[in-house]
């Protein structure tokens, strides 16, 4: 049965709810038929199941002992079999629906989470560590799957299987089918217990699995210190402690199991043996047919062991309503939005940009820009020099609205930026960074990955020339289909740099912003990015941070920040001739170059 | 991640009968918890039938025959022998359990002191990953089979034979009906089965997929947000999921279709039994209570049935898990103690490598170094310069006999270091990693790693020595502050500060240091040189060299180029030369003083990490 888009593109936001029952509820949206489907499925099976022992009273009753039976021998072996096939039938289709239901509810979910995780805003991001964020996206959903899938079916199973089976035997005789129950609480309760206990041990176990793969993990890519030191025996000894105790919380673990088994086996088999006892009694009595007494032996048995489960069920479920909060702590938050903003210009806009006394200050009112003013043309070069913390990075992420300023404006192509919708921006800005991200793509997917067409193999050459990463591309035994990262090759800082470059030409982006520091580049390279970056600086409106003079002397405007404020302004010859700390970064290169003829003079 | 990745790695393996054998034979100094799970087990086992046998006297010698006493008798063996089973219970969860924790403690321990004993090559040509999953879940996999696969195997088997031995008794052509359908279910089961653990399989190859989108999405969001790439990314997710989706509902569809199939052909069985013990009972040769017996017989049966259906189809992978845990095992280091190695008790001497040739064994085999001749004089200071990939971690790594020369030989004090034991070289060598490694714990545990028996004295010594014990007594806890895993709490600098501190403790002989090329702040680096002085001071010594003062001060200056020596000499020498000593100090120096220099370097705040 396929799913409608109507149903896959359900807003999970509506299935946050603080009553966490209710929110699951919402969470099964468009699910639901199916799951009370998978339901009555399930309780149609259960009735065959109960139905199978009542044929059986009747072979036994009106066939064997009367033999008096309206129906053959022949009749009653295939009811007995139409019997089994109605109660698999039933149960298969329970399972599958079932699965529809948990999978399609996963599935749903999963899809959300990813797109909501993209879309929210950089704040959320940069206050929110990775690795959280990928365990909710995974294990949390993956609880809230067995949730469907597993305890929420188990439970409705066992409390069919109970009801069903009690009517019957109500139907059988009631004072039996009351005796019979007396120790379900007892059982439900043990169940309880035990199952707390052991989630508990379970939890302890598995933590000190981490402490050992950690320690593993540590040994492993610290070998070279171990075989340095020589200190074998006492990795060994380290890594004995920690399997030790993952062997002695496996025995306590174990030990909760051996007792819970045979100790809900015994009270089972009493309320068995009790009721064997008084329905035995009862048919000799003649109070009861001996088919009467075979039913019953048969449905007890269905009535009091799976109530064993209940427990453990029960325990899980509180794991899948941890999950469901912390799943739902991020569908809460607020995406940004990349469509609303009323001004879109048909073309690629100019590039000519404006600050008007623009300031930013994060939620918490820490300002880290303040009064910035400048403004700048179309293809003009504005360089950004200042220490970390001075508000360089925070002023270029303005402009893709990727943080919105707090108070001035800015204005693009003389429209305020607040009206450019998000996208529309970033299609017309390119950045790159200084340690860019690549994905473990192959280099070419890499290098088309923000173009959104499809692109000619001489194009991304032409683009990988332009940015001097062709060659070594080519000297990779799969060339452009080389995959990067931990299954593929592992590029250094400045060809990554590089890839990034050949990514941004293609995307041919109006306004770029370049993170010049090449601190992370060794020397050998740093001529070629050097003109790889003016290849692509051509004829683009240009933010550069930049760490060092040589890369931004040319520049049309330099901002000097320090503290979210601009200190300097002006062009090189205008600031070199400022008392300032522009200047004193100039007279630092004429020192070097100084300092290195006295040192080779010395020793000439 | 990688984790998973390398679990899930395809292995197809043929049935090993060799590797069955041995994988039992772990088991082997356990024997006695081994032979009492099995006993329990068959216990418990052949008890159940016992009771559906005592099920059939009770109707038929109790109930039919109107005999209260014998009902009460038997209703007293079914409670006494619930008992006993209950007991049975208690100690086959618990032997087989706590075996099977054994075992995996064993496994897991004998692969750790193996790879101790491994050398570096092996860790170079296998991945972290791999080893990690050998070691967690295979040793799991391997251990399950051993424990409860051969108790569910006991437990199966008794049960069937103990319950086929009762339905002969009671009437034998019927049982034999009842045997004829036992392969039937044996064939659908297994086949399930193994269709089934490969659905989930392709789930959990999925499932890691799912989670490097995920992963990726996340640590790349300001690329995917620059880029616009949301939608295009949603799309490919969606793929994803969708597959996801469709694997995880077959599994599940199959699971769900698994037991249905089973019980319908009991069900044909228990026709059969309906329709020919219902027509024996008429001619006498069948009780009613014995009808009763064969439906419970039949309709119980399924479940031994699965279950060695399950445990065979598992088998072929804990096999394969088997087979690469003993390859593991199996390992021979390449570099090993000589027979008749000894400890000279000092490596003192002067030290040369005489015309060696060294290559790694994976890839091409390229020479990384060819006939490479150096005389070190004790007490000497040499500093290695050049390209990253010329071959100086080589030459360190053969020095510390990480590695072993292909063609030539390196002497220690005029004799081959071959001739004495790796204990004796490497517990005399001082070595600081250019990215240095930490362990989990706290910063003393980690300065101790140089000489366990040291006091705490002795610690804060070699820290003071070091540069380091002003940065350490800042900090909250002090020398008892945990460094996180993989020292990820503190900053570069102080973990190179730390791994110096650890260094100076050991009082090596030998002094290799691997300078570090990120650059950590001003102050830092000076307290860096000057530990390293402190360590230089007397001692033969090493240095990857970055740093221009460390450079200067060495005796002598390699400039290692393609695994040969381009230029060598002091400072002053290479410098009058013009050559590439020349070119490579003068680019150094600009970059460095650059560095230094800059008006906006932020110092790296020691204290607080």
């Amino acid at each position: 049965m396929a799913v409608s888009d109507a149903v896959l593109n359900y807003d999970l936001k509506r299935a946050v709810h603080p009553n966490r029952l209710k929110g699951l509820w919402r969470l099964m949206r468009g699910f639901r038929k199916l799951y009370i489907a998978a339901t009555l499925s399930l309780g149609i099976s259960a009735v065959a199941k109960t139905l199978t022992y009542l044929l059986l009273r009747y072979f036994v009753d009106d066939y064997l002992v009367a033999g008096s039976a309206a129906f053959t021998l022949p009749a009653i072996a295939i009811g007995f079999i139409l019997l089994a096939g109605v109660e698999g039938g039933f149960s298969f289709l329970s399972g599958k629906l079932a699965a529809q239901t948990a999978e399609g509810i996963t599935r749903r979910l999963r899809n959300y989470l990813f797109d909501h995780i993209q879309r929210l805003t950089f704040t959320y991001h940069s206050r929110m560590e990775t690795g959280e964020l990928i365990q909710r996206s995974t294990s949390d959903v993956d609880a809230l799957r067995r949730f469907f899938a597993d305890q929420a079916i188990g439970i409705g199973r066992i409390i069919l299987l109970f009801v069903i089976n009690f009517i019957a035997l109500l139907q059988l005789n009631v004072k039996l089918a009351l005796i019979s129950v007396v120790v379900v609480p007892v059982i439900v309760g043990i169940s309880l217990f035990f199952f707390r206990k052991i989630s508990k041990a379970y939890e302890d176990y598995q933590t000190q699995d981490a402490v050992l793969s950690t320690t593993l993990q540590e040994n492993l890519t610290g070998i070279r210190v171990v075989k340095a030191f020589a200190r074998q025996e006492y990795e060994i000894g380290k890594f004995e402690r920690d399997n030790w105790e993952k062997y002695l919380r496996g025995k306590k673990l174990l030990k909760m199991h051996s007792l819970f088994w045979p100790i809900s086996d015994t009270i089972c088999n009493i309320q068995i043996l009790v009721g064997y006892l008084v329905g035995a009694s009862m048919a000799i009595n003649g109070e009861i047919t001996v088919g009467t007494f075979l039913a019953y032996a048969g449905l007890i048995v269905w009535i009091i062991f799976p109530m064993r489960n209940l427990g453990r069920l029960i325990v899980q479920t509180s794991t899948g309503m941890v999950s469901y909060n912390r799943v739902m702590e991020i569908i809460r938050q607020d995406r940004e939005s990349l469509e609303t903003g009323k001004h879109r210009p048909k073309n690629d806009i100019l590039g000519k940009i404006e600050f008007e006394q623009v300031g930013f200050a994060y939620d918490d009112g820490n300002a880290a820009l303040e009064d910035i003013t400048f403004s700048c043309e179309p293809g003009q070069v504005v360089a950004l020099l200042g220490s970390t913390g001075s508000g360089k990075t925070t002023l270029v992420n303005l402009l893709p609205r990727f943080y919105e300023y707090t108070s001035g404006r800015i204005l693009l192509d003389d429209i305020e930026l607040k009206r450019y919708p998000r996208l529309f921006l970033r299609q017309q800005i390119g950045i790159v960074e200084q340690e860019p991200f690549l994905f473990s793509r192959t280099i070419r997917e890499n290098i088309t990955y923000g173009v959104g067409r499809e692109v000619p193999q001489s194009e991304v050459e032409t683009a990988a020339k332009a940015a001097a990463i062709h060659d070594i591309i080519l000297t990779f035994e799969k060339g452009y289909n080389t995959l990067v990262g931990e299954k593929g090759v592992t590029l250094s800082g400045g060809q990554k740099q590089r890839v990034a470059i050949a990514r941004t030409l293609l995307k041919n982006p109006r306004i770029l912003i370049l993170d010049d520091s090449t601190s992370a580049v060794d020397t050998e390279t740093e001529a070629e990015i050097r003109e790889a970056l003016q290849n692509l600086m051509k004829g683009r409106t240009t933010f550069i941070i930049a760490h060092r003079i040589q890369s931004i002397m040319d520049a049309d405007l330099i901002l000097v920040l320090d503290k979210g404020r601009i200190v300097q302004r002006g062009k090189h010859n205008d600031l070199v001739r400022q008392e300032g700390i522009y200047r004193q970064i100039y007279e630092i290169q004429t020192r070097i170059d100084d300092e290195l003829e006295k040192e080779i003079a010395s020793v000439a | 991640m990688s984790l998973e990745y390398f679990e899930e790695e395809e292995f197809k393996t043929q049935f090993n009968g060799q590797t069955l054998r041995r994988i039992l034979a772990l088991t082997r100094p356990h024997w006695r918890w081994v032979v009492g799970f099995l006993v329990t087990i068959a216990l418990v086992s052949g008890l159940d039938s016992v009771f559906t046998y005592l099920s059939k006297l009770i109707i038929d010698d109790g109930i039919l025959a109107q005999n209260r006493t014998e009902l009460y008798r038997l209703l007293i063996i079914y409670g006494s022998l619930g008992f006993v089973q209950a007991s049975g219970v208690f100690g086959f969860i618990y032997l087989a359990g706590v075996l099977g924790e054994r075992v995996r403690y064993d496994l897991r321990q004998k692969m750790f002191n193996h790879l101790q004993g491994l050398s570096l090559s092996y860790f170079s040509r296998t991945p972290v990953g791999w080893i990690m999953s050998r070691v967690t879940s295979d040793s799991e996999r391997v251990a399950d089979l051993v424990t409860w696969g051969l108790l569910d195997v006991t437990w199966g088997l008794m049960n069937i034979i103990t319950a086929m031995g009762f339905m002969l008794f009671i009437n034998w052509k019927l049982a034999l009906i009842v045997l004829g359908i036992l392969p039937i279910l044996f064939y659908i089961a297994y086949e399930f089965r193994k269709r089934i653990l490969g659905e989930f399989r392709t789930v959990r190859k999925m499932n890691s997929k799912i989670t490097g989108a995920f992963n990726e999405n996340i640590t790349g969001v300001r690329v995917v947000k620059a880029l616009c790439r949301e939608d295009a990314n949603l799309e490919e997710f969606k793929a994803l999921t969708a597959d996801m989706y469709r694997s995880s509902y077959r599994a599940a569809w199959l699971s769900a279709l698994f037991l249905p199939s089973v019980q319908l052909v009991s069900a044909i069985a228990l026709a059969a039994i309906v329709w020919y013990g219902g027509w024996q009972v008429q001619v006498g040769g069948m009780t009613v209570g014995g009808i009763q017996a064969f439906v419970s017989y039949v309709t119980f049966m399924m479940w031994p049935i699965q279950d060695l259906a399950r445990v065979f189809a598992e088998m072929q992978h804990a096999i394969a898990s088997g087979e690469r845990i003993f390859s593991m095992i199996d390992a021979v280091p390449d570099v090993k103690d000589l027979p008749g190695a000894f400890d000279p008790g000092t490596i003192q001497g002067d030290i040369e490598f005489d015309n060696v040739t060294f290559y790694y064994d994976d890839g091409d085999q390229k020479p990384v170094l060819e006939n490479f001749s150096l005389y070190v004089k004790r007490g000497e200071t040499i500093a290695l310069v050049g390209e990253t990939g010329g071959g100086k971690t080589t030459i360190v790594n053969l020095l510390c006999r990480f590695y072993e020369p292909k063609k030539g030989s390196i002497r220690i004090g005029g004799r081959d270091y071959r001739d004495y034991s790796l204990h004796a070289i490497q517990s005399r060598i001082g070595m600081v990693l250019q990215t240095p490694h930490l362990f989990s714990g706290t910063i003393r545990e980690n300065i101790r790693y140089g000489r366990l028996d040291a006091t705490d004295e002795e610690i804060v010594e070699a820290a003071k020595l070091a540069g380091a014990h002003d940065f350490i007594i800042k900090l909250k806890k002090g020398y008892d502050e945990q460094v996180g895993e993989g020292g990820n709490l503190l900053s570069v600098g102080q973990k190179q500060l730390i791994s110096l501190a650890r260094a100076v403790l050991a009082k090596p002989e030998v002094f290799i240091m691997d300078e570090a090329t990120s650059s950590v702040d001003t102050l830092t680096e000076a307290l860096i040189q000057r530990g390293m002085e402190t360590m230089m001071k007397g001692r033969t010594s090493f240095v990857i060299a970055h740093r221009l003062s460390t450079i200067k001060r060495a005796n002598r200056i390699l400039v290692i180029e393609q695994g040969k020596i381009a230029e060598m000499g002091s400072h002053a020498e290479l410098l009058r030369k013009r050559g590439k000593y020349y070119s490579l100090y003068t680019k150094q120096f600009r970059h460095q003083m650059e560095q230094d220099l800059d008006p906006f370097s932020q110092p790296e705040q020691l204290a607080t990490a």
